[in-house]
């Protein structure tokens, strides 16, 4: 929240044309006091006010402080369940203080006080000696000089007043958008997953027994999980496999630490998530694991004060020697992952559990950490428990268990396959469509931090063509991508659509970027889905022909956005997009994060519409997996230049 | 970490010829400024902040300008590390200059016949070099310093201030986890920025539509922001938990060596010359 506030506080300073913004830095600070105590919002605005200052000096600094005065102000208002007379008078109240404070500073700093209004009545003077020239606004002239020379004599008057006015002004603002925040935010799940167990007893997780165990969340009307009956051994490597839903997370909160619902779970001591010798965990998201800014910080990062670990042993376990002192920031995925695993090693876990790790990773990432992890229980005292929806991951280990809950896809109809014999012609030879010539681009130009991503890129999208481009981890692809959507334009070479720069064409062709989320603006589905047509959402119609697209039920427009799974976010994008019948279409990474069957569900959506419709479809990936059929034509980019060698795979279609 | 994109700053075309603004990473290289600890950084930055504050003359203002410009050639840091400056502001900083001048002042310089007084113009040029000298001074800490060295240097900084019960370690693991997320979080607005740019306006005509538009949008944008800052915040916060809370933070241990107390010691020297020059002799021009 720190971040996302000294992130406002940047982009007030960075964008001076939009100041307005900087009046809702208060929002995160209003929401954080709203949600935690007085001391959250202190370390936060200390925080985020050590960022404003690296990045914007002193002027940084106070904007954050202003915020979090007036955010916090806000936040403990409506906390308090008071109105908006209440954060009136408050405010009236902050900033008569306010402006006290600022009186006060100034009559202490009396030599830049004179500065500073010699200079103002410099500038007011010479404004005036410069009206004098014409003879009609001399009158002009001199009443600036006199208001200029009155508000100077009364300025801790004036000072007070302004700072009244000013902070009345921005609270009220900020009420009004924390309330609609607010309203919009209550039905925002909480993913947090773990917690803290109290147990006194000595650390000691494995062999962890499970006899018949079930496990509700609370509201829910299934079980998530259950009934199981398995124990982990001490150091085994026992994978867990199962779709989506089959309840493969929950098995890993109740490894945790989670209570069981019935059926009884017993193990010799306490979990101890994160104890030395207890339990530790590693995640689905690659740049949430890590949380130290370089390397070897990241594996001490914890580690209670005085207690000293071999750092460099444990990164050459996992791969990552020689790069102790990298920030964590220029990683890949597969290498983040790496670094969680060390950083769980560093505590000399005797139950490691990593779940689903490599979903959001390149295959080369994924290879290496498979590699690290099937060596783990052969070199430590540990038991492995690995979670995944790759079978093919489950074969290294000693023992598989495979889960079959009850998949929550209902509201997912796949559309039926069309007939392969009523296909639909060949869209291969189509009309030059997209052109890259000498396409390079280079971020941070002409500074010390300048890097060259893609260099002197050619080539050409036809018509209804089917593209792959392939590419690992800082390869150049994403940039591409934003060049061919227009959203950049190449510093070198052009990007033409219709002949035309496609950076003056925003929006002709649709890009959906790998976090669906935030390509989701509205709070509702049939909301969301017009606002990205660009039609009115009371044409109920058209939202569900929309929906009916991608293959979503109808009924599905009224639910909240924040209450979609992955995959659904990724349809409700899609049909957003392709609502405005777009050129082409851009798809980001439209794999990622998605179990078997939810993958399979999209691409046969994909591979429909390229048939039957003949829409251009792009897809920008590091994985080939499936995508044959969607993408016989494939080029490869590497270190952001494209591979000699372009193949054309399954031509058949 | 982060170069703010075109997009972010500018909604429309985005100019080539235009260095962006880089935030919060070091010049690559080493120097002896690099080296220095961080907490003597933010040390210096701070007390010069109040010499100034307190001394706005000439002389403070000229011996931080020569301190500033040895820094950076100590450091090696190119003039293309400097962002391009706006040139409505160029545009504004001169027309303040010209109001200036005809406002005279006393020190007065007849040239050809015509006599100008220069006095406020200078006053002028204090100031803005006064703002120029202050900022460059916090950029040099930007691009000479590790984001990484800035938390450890805050948290044993502010270790005086546990005697009084300030939850110190508490602000220290805050800002080491804002900083690891702001790369992150600049990444996602970035995207969040380009997938508004993508939607399409519908045509609003009067004034109180346009201004109820303007006004959902923001909301909007607010909320997305958000909702991925709060996501993004309990992932971590889940990793912190399965590392058993919070604990070190660095695993380099840094603290102040002799180049520190050097670096100290001109910067105090060029402190007690200004204090002298301000207080006790005819030079002084703050006053």
């Amino acid at each position: 929240m720190a971040a996302l506030c000294a992130a406002i506080a940047v982009i007030a300073v960075a964008v001076p044309l939009a100041a307005g913004i900087s009046l809702l830095g208060t929002v995160p600070m209003g929401l954080l006091a709203y949600r935690n105590r007085l001391r959250v919002v202190v370390a936060a605005t200390i925080a985020g006010g050590v960022i404003a200052f690296l990045v914007a000096g002193m002027g940084g600094f106070m904007t954050v402080v202003d915020c979090a005065y007036i955010g916090g102000l806000t936040g403990i208002v409506k906390r308090r369940g008071r109105g908006a007379p209440t954060a009136f008078a408050a405010a009236l109240v902050a900033g008569t203080v306010f402006g006290a404070v600022g009186v006060a500073a100034l009559l202490l700093f009396s030599r830049l006080r004179t500065l500073i209004f010699e200079t103002i009545t410099a500038n007011a003077e010479g404004m005036a000696t410069v009206l004098g020239f014409v003879p009609a606004f001399e009158r002009f002239g001199q009443m600036l000089r006199d208001v200029t020379a009155t508000m100077l004599q009364y300025w801790p008057l004036l000072i007070l007043a302004t700072s009244i006015w000013s902070i009345t002004f921005v609270t009220m603002v900020g009420w009004w958008a924390l309330s609609r925040v607010l309203a919009r935010l209550s039905g925002v799940p909480d993913v947090h997953k773990l917690d803290f167990v109290d147990d006194a007893r000595p650390v000691a997780p494995v062999p962890a027994a499970f006899r018949d165990v079930r496990f509700r969340y609370p509201g829910a009307r299934h079980d998530a999980v259950g009934p199981v009956t398995l124990t982990v051994e001490r150091g085994e490597h026992l994978a867990i496999t199962g779709a989506n839903g089959s309840g493969k997370t929950t098995l890993m909160l109740l490894l945790s630490g989670r209570e069981p619902t019935t059926g009884t779970l017993e193990r010799p001591g306490a979990v101890g998530l994160g104890r030395f010798g207890g339990t530790a965990v590693v995640m689905q998201h690659p740049e949430s694991q890590v949380l130290g800014t370089r390397v070897v910080d990241d594996v001490v990062w914890g580690l209670p004060p005085g207690v000293t670990v071999d750092v460099d042993r444990l990164l050459r376990e996992v791969g990552l020697d020689r790069l102790g002192d990298r920030d964590t920031g220029g990683l890949s995925g597969g290498e983040l992952q790496r670094l969680a695993v060390a950083a769980a090693l560093a505590r000399e876990p005797a139950l490691l559990i990593a779940d689903e790790v490599t979903s959001m990773v390149d295959q080369l990432g994924r290879d290496g950490l498979v590699d690290v992890l099937s060596g783990l229980t052969k070199h430590h005292d540990v038991s492995l428990v690995h979670i995944t929806h790759y079978n093919d991951e489950a074969d290294s280990a000693d023992r598989i268990v495979n889960l079959t809950g009850n998949a929550d896809n209902v509201e997912m109809v796949t559309t039926a396959p069309a007939p392969s014999a009523t296909a639909a012609p060949v869209h291969h030879a189509g009309e030059p469509m997209l052109e890259l010539r000498g396409v390079s681009h280079e971020y941070s130009r002409g500074t010390p931090w300048a890097s060259t991503v893609l260099r002197d890129i050619d080539f050409v999208v036809h018509e209804g063509d089917g593209l792959l481009i392939h590419g690992l981890n800082g390869s150049g692809k994403s940039t591409l991508a934003w060049i061919m959507a227009g959203l950049l334009a190449p510093t070198a070479g052009s990007c033409l659509l219709d002949g035309k720069p496609m950076s003056e064409q925003v929006g002709a062709i649709a890009i959906s970027f790998q976090a669906a989320r935030l390509q989701l603006m509205r709070g509702r589905v049939d909301l969301e889905i017009a606002s990205a047509a660009g039609f009115d959402y009371h044409n109920h119609r058209r939202v569900e022909h929309a929906l009916a697209t991608v293959g979503l039920d109808p009924a599905l427009g009224l639910r909240r956005i924040d209450q979609l799974s992955g995959g659904q976010m990724r349809r409700v994008v899609l049909a957003g997009l392709l609502a405005r019948s777009p050129r082409a279409i851009i798809l980001d990474e439209p794999l990622a994060g998605l179990d078997v069957a939810s993958r399979r569900g999209l691409l046969t959506l994909l591979e429909d519409l390229r048939r039957n419709t003949g829409l251009t479809v792009i897809v920008i990936s590091h994985d080939f997996l499936g995508l044959e059929e969607l993408c016989p034509r494939i080029l490869h980019l590497h270190d952001g230049a494209l591979a000699p060698v372009t193949t054309t795979a399954g031509g058949a279609s | 970490m982060t170069a703010v994109p075109p997009s972010l700053r500018s909604p429309q075309k985005p100019n080539r010829q235009r260095r962006p603004v880089v935030l919060l990473r070091p010049v690559p290289g080493q120097s002896v400024v690099h080296g220095l600890w961080a907490g003597t950084k933010l040390m210096v930055v701070a007390g010069i902040g109040v010499l100034l504050t307190f001394y706005p003359g000439w002389i403070p203002i000229g011996l931080v300008a020569a301190l500033v410009f040895a820094t950076a050639w100590l450091a090696r840091v190119p003039w293309g590390a400097l962002p391009s400056v706006p040139y409505w502001l160029w545009i504004l900083v001169f027309l303040g200059g010209v109001m200036t001048v005809f406002a005279g002042g006393a020190p007065h310089l007849t040239l050809g016949g015509v006599t100008i007084g220069f006095g406020q113009v200078l006053n002028y040029l204090r100031i803005t070099s006064l703002a120029i000298v202050l900022l460059g001074l916090s950029a040099l800490v930007s691009w000479t310093t590790n984001v990484a060295d800035v938390a450890p240097a805050v948290a044993k900084l502010g270790r005086p201030l546990k005697a009084l019960r300030i939850p110190v370690d508490d602000w220290a693991v805050s800002l080491a986890l804002a900083l690891r997320a702001f790369p992150m979080l600049i990444d996602e607005f970035r995207v969040l920025f380009a997938a508004r740019r993508l939607r399409p306006r519908d045509p609003a005509v009067t004034r109180r539509e346009r201004r109820h538009r303007w006004g959902a949008e923001l909301i909007d944008l607010l909320t997305a922001a958000i909702t991925v800052a709060l996501r993004r915040a309990d992932e971590m916060g889940d990793a912190i938990t399965a590392r058993g809370g919070a604990g070190q933070l660095s695993a380099l241990p840094s603290r102040p060596k002799w180049a520190d107390a050097v670096a100290l010691a001109i910067v105090l020297a060029i402190c007690g010359l200004s204090l002298y020059v301000e207080l006790a002799t005819s030079l002084a021009t703050s006053a």
